[in-house]
């Protein structure tokens, strides 16, 4: 019994003791390396020093070219768009820990259906934020609600348990080379999409996410940020509603919403697109100019303050 | 509730320490105990289901006290027959019946019959062919005089209900499991410590190898239509992984949980994938307690005393399609089982030629052609698996021929893709040291220090690298 005592005690502590040096040197590992959305998150969390934030999912990611954007409106650009980020929830722990440090100008956020309708999986994505789990208070509380925050409390190893594979790898290959300002373009595909489909309008909302966008709103407000929705081109057909949510939500708070899924952008041109959801490279230029033109016109209009 | 939960996590050193707490010598309060956890355990998915699992107890139990009391052996194949019928029926009933009266109602339909039978929307009992296989080899068991009566019945509601093998095995036989619950189980440390470290690698396999094999392997059979053939090759390639990882993972978790209460399960899985020379060998390493009921209970009853070679090879065939059916009511199942069946029986007719060829030529001890003939009977499972894994046969067969014909590169998914093959390392690494013997061992190695710093660097690798979302055992749906 003593004996076994013993055995589980050391178990127990070494564990404790290689988590807590594993977490260590999971952290160094995050912040050293080359990986895609790794370096993104760190220049968001500790480095961000531009006017103007990109922030949404990959689209965001490989939509928006900073410099083509930046040419045209005369500021700083960073796209901060964190690849598979995809909802709200990922969106908010981003801006507060963000704003902890920075206030940008203005911060343009791709919204998507993910940012109001019900999914499987609705926390899935948080966990890339895990390595900076402690530093805010506010972030912290999503975690709470997805039932992560007693595991990360416990184990700081786990906190790297989504990347650390890729966030390893990244110490020895570049990922993040030749991109502009957080911009990772994607490249040529073999066959770009072929079918065009006809997606149908989300009803089932989900009313936690509703309050996160406000919250996320509000959060802007008190920081004096400017806050622009947009969503860039998908190939697919949409009805006129399909947003009515997000626009509704942009009408009362008196947010720009610029709607180029809706209005059916680039449908003519499927030799841009990577597949249904993302633009490549030249697409994603193409957009940008169309975008940032979008946003000069919008910022102008803006009240100086 | 899943092994990979924390709520199992805590239920276990729980159940362990409870246990342990009531005195060895109070046998009967230590049974009703285990009995209790197990049903507690069980009815953790739907707690309705456990009066699925007490009426195959039941029904068991009677029949093995029927078949004992009766010295007329009509009257004991009697009780058999009425056992068998019961407990298939409720098989049928729960896993089948929509899957055949879909059939039948499509074959009706082509010929010109619109005739529409009831359907019932009854979700599959959790490991409903596992327990009531185990229960029917009881009561063939007790028909046979294999194994004795068993008249206490909280001991044998415990062997249906044994919960670290409840859900997905191994499937235990009476009289390796039953005369356990009648010793006394004393806390032993080297069980103990073997216990976990048993249970750890099963972890390992299931959350490290498995579900990281499945984020790519479901992302490419999923969606078929949108991926080529170097997507569904590689995909192919790691399914059999998948499940290997899978469900020998919930074996060794089933064994090695087992082994900290005291209990000896059987051995389920022999290193089938790196190891296994020819179809026949693969089956007497993989599933072994599924393949040896088959065996035991469809296969030799079938055979029985016939030298005739082609009744064997009908037999075999049976079998196999048979098994196809106890993994689901689907046709991809049936057709992955039938395949084995044919590689089988290549099998069972080349076995004397191969024999000879090899003595001639002298290769049965040459380790080139045994590395040959495990990459021929890898490739070949990969084939029969592919129809497993597929969600139709028409996918199947669009992955099997895409290979060939839409050639291109895998789509790719590189940090995953260094995960699969970091596991699949420790895995060969851990394969091989036992298949050739080596002298070093880590994990049993003579040092108390080696063996607990392997414990901590697993659970912490486990913890890193895990996929801990806490997914299904693929075997859960069987």
């Amino acid at each position: 019994m003593k004996k076994l005592a013993i055995s589980i005690l050391f178990v127990l502590v070494g564990v404790f003791v290689v988590d807590r040096i594993g977490g260590m040197a999971m952290w160094w590992v995050n912040q050293h390396t080359h990986d895609v959305s790794g370096p993104k998150i760190k220049h968001l969390v500790f480095d961000a020093d531009e006017d103007v934030i990109m922030m949404g999912t990959s689209r965001c990611n490989s939509h928006y070219v900073p410099s083509i954007i930046s040419d045209s409106i005369g500021m700083s650009v960073y796209n901060g768009g964190v690849d598979a980020s995809n909802n709200i929830f990922a969106h908010y722990i981003v801006l507060n820990h963000l704003l902890d440090r920075h206030n940008p100008k203005v911060i343009c956020l791709e919204v998507q259906a993910n940012d109001f309708a019900r999914q499987h999986g609705t926390f899935n994505s948080i966990s890339f934020f895990a390595p900076y789990f402690g530093l805010n208070e506010h972030a912290d509380s999503v975690f709470r609600m997805a039932g992560n925050y007693w595991k990360y409390k416990a184990s700081h190893l786990y906190r790297y348990n989504s990347k650390a594979v890729s966030n390893i790898a990244g110490l020895a290959i570049n990922r993040h080379a030749g991109g502009d300002n957080g911009y990772i373009p994607n490249p040529q595909p073999a066959h770009h999409p072929q079918v065009l489909r006809h997606s149908k309008t989300y009803v089932n909302i989900d009313t936690t996410k509703i309050c996160y966008i406000k919250r996320f709103v509000n959060l802007c407000r008190q920081h004096h940020v400017k806050l622009v929705f947009m969503i860039s081109p998908w190939f697919e057909k949409v009805d006129n509603d399909h947003y009515n949510v997000l626009k509704l939500l942009a009408k009362q708070y008196d947010i720009p919403f610029l709607d180029y899924h809706t209005q059916g952008l680039f449908l003519d041109h499927p030799d841009y697109f990577r597949d249904i959801t993302h633009l490549w490279d030249k697409g994603a230029r193409a957009y940008s100019s169309i975008f940032a033109s979008d946003l000069k016109h919008i910022l102008e209009q803006l009240p100086k303050e | 509730m899943l092994f990979n939960s924390i709520a199992f996590l805590l239920f276990f050193p729980i159940v362990c320490l409870l246990y342990f707490c009531i005195p060895a010598s109070r046998l009967r309060m230590r049974n009703l105990f285990l009995l209790a956890a197990s049903y507690y355990f069980y009815m953790n998915w739907k707690p309705v289901y456990a009066l699925l699992l007490l009426t195959s107890t039941v029904v068991t139990y009677l029949a093995a006290i029927g078949i004992d009391h009766f010295e007329d052996k009509s009257k004991k194949k009697a009780c058999l027959i009425a056992s068998l019928v019961l407990n298939l029926a409720i098989l049928f009933l729960f896993k089948y019946y929509n899957f055949f009266a879909e059939n039948i109602e499509m074959v009706l339909q082509s010929s010109g019959l619109g005739i529409q039978l009831p359907e019932f929307k009854l979700l599959l009992p959790v490991g409903i062919s596992f327990y009531t296989f185990q229960a029917l080899g009881y009561s063939i068991d007790v028909y046979y005089g294999t194994t004795k009566v068993e008249r206490d019945f909280p001991t044998y509601a415990l062997f249906v209900s044994f919960f670290p093998q409840l859900v997905a095995g191994p499937i235990e036989r009476s009289n390796n499991l039953l005369p356990q619950f009648k010793k006394e189980h004393r806390l032993d440390y080297e069980s103990v410590m073997a216990g976990v470290r048993i249970m750890v690698w099963g972890y390992f396999m299931k959350l490290v190898l498995a579900d990281r094999c499945s984020l790519y392997v479901d992302s490419i059979f999923n969606h078929v239509s949108m991926h080529n053939g170097g997507s569904y090759l590689l995909a192919s390639l790691m399914f059999p992984f998948q499940l290997y990882g899978d469900f020998a993972g919930y074996s060794f978790i089933a064994i090695g949980a087992a082994r900290v209460l005291g209990f000896q399960l059987m051995e389920n899985f022999r290193r089938p994938y790196f190891f296994s020379v020819s179809v026949q060998d693969y089956w007497k390493r993989n599933h072994i307690s599924l393949t040896s009921w088959f065996m035991d209970y469809v296969y030799y009853p079938m055979v029985g005393s016939s030298t005739k070679l082609w009744w064997w090879c009908t037999a075999i065939f049976i079998t196999f399609f048979i098994s196809g059916f106890w993994h689901g009511a689907a046709w991809t199942f049936v057709m992955s089982f039938s395949i084995f069946g044919f590689y089988l029986v290549i099998c069972t007719l080349k076995e004397r030629p191969q024999r000879k060829f090899e003595k001639k030529y002298g290769l049965k001890k040459k380790e080139w052609w045994l590395w040959l003939n495990r990459i021929l009977t890898f490739l070949l499972v990969v084939v029969a698996l592919v129809f497993f894994r597929a969600n139709s046969l028409q996918d199947a067969v669009t992955v099997i021929s895409g290979i060939f014909t839409h050639p291109g590169a895998p789509m790719p998914e590189y940090a995953n893709f260094i995960a699969i093959g970091m596991a699949l390392a420790i895995l060969m690494v851990k394969e091989f040291a036992e298949e050739y013997q080596w002298k070093f061992s880590v994990a049993e190695s003579p040092s108390w220090l080696v063996r607990h710093v392997y414990l901590i660097l697993m659970i912490c690798y486990i913890i890193l690298f895990g996929v801990l979302g806490g997914d299904q055992f693929i075997y859960f749906q069987f």
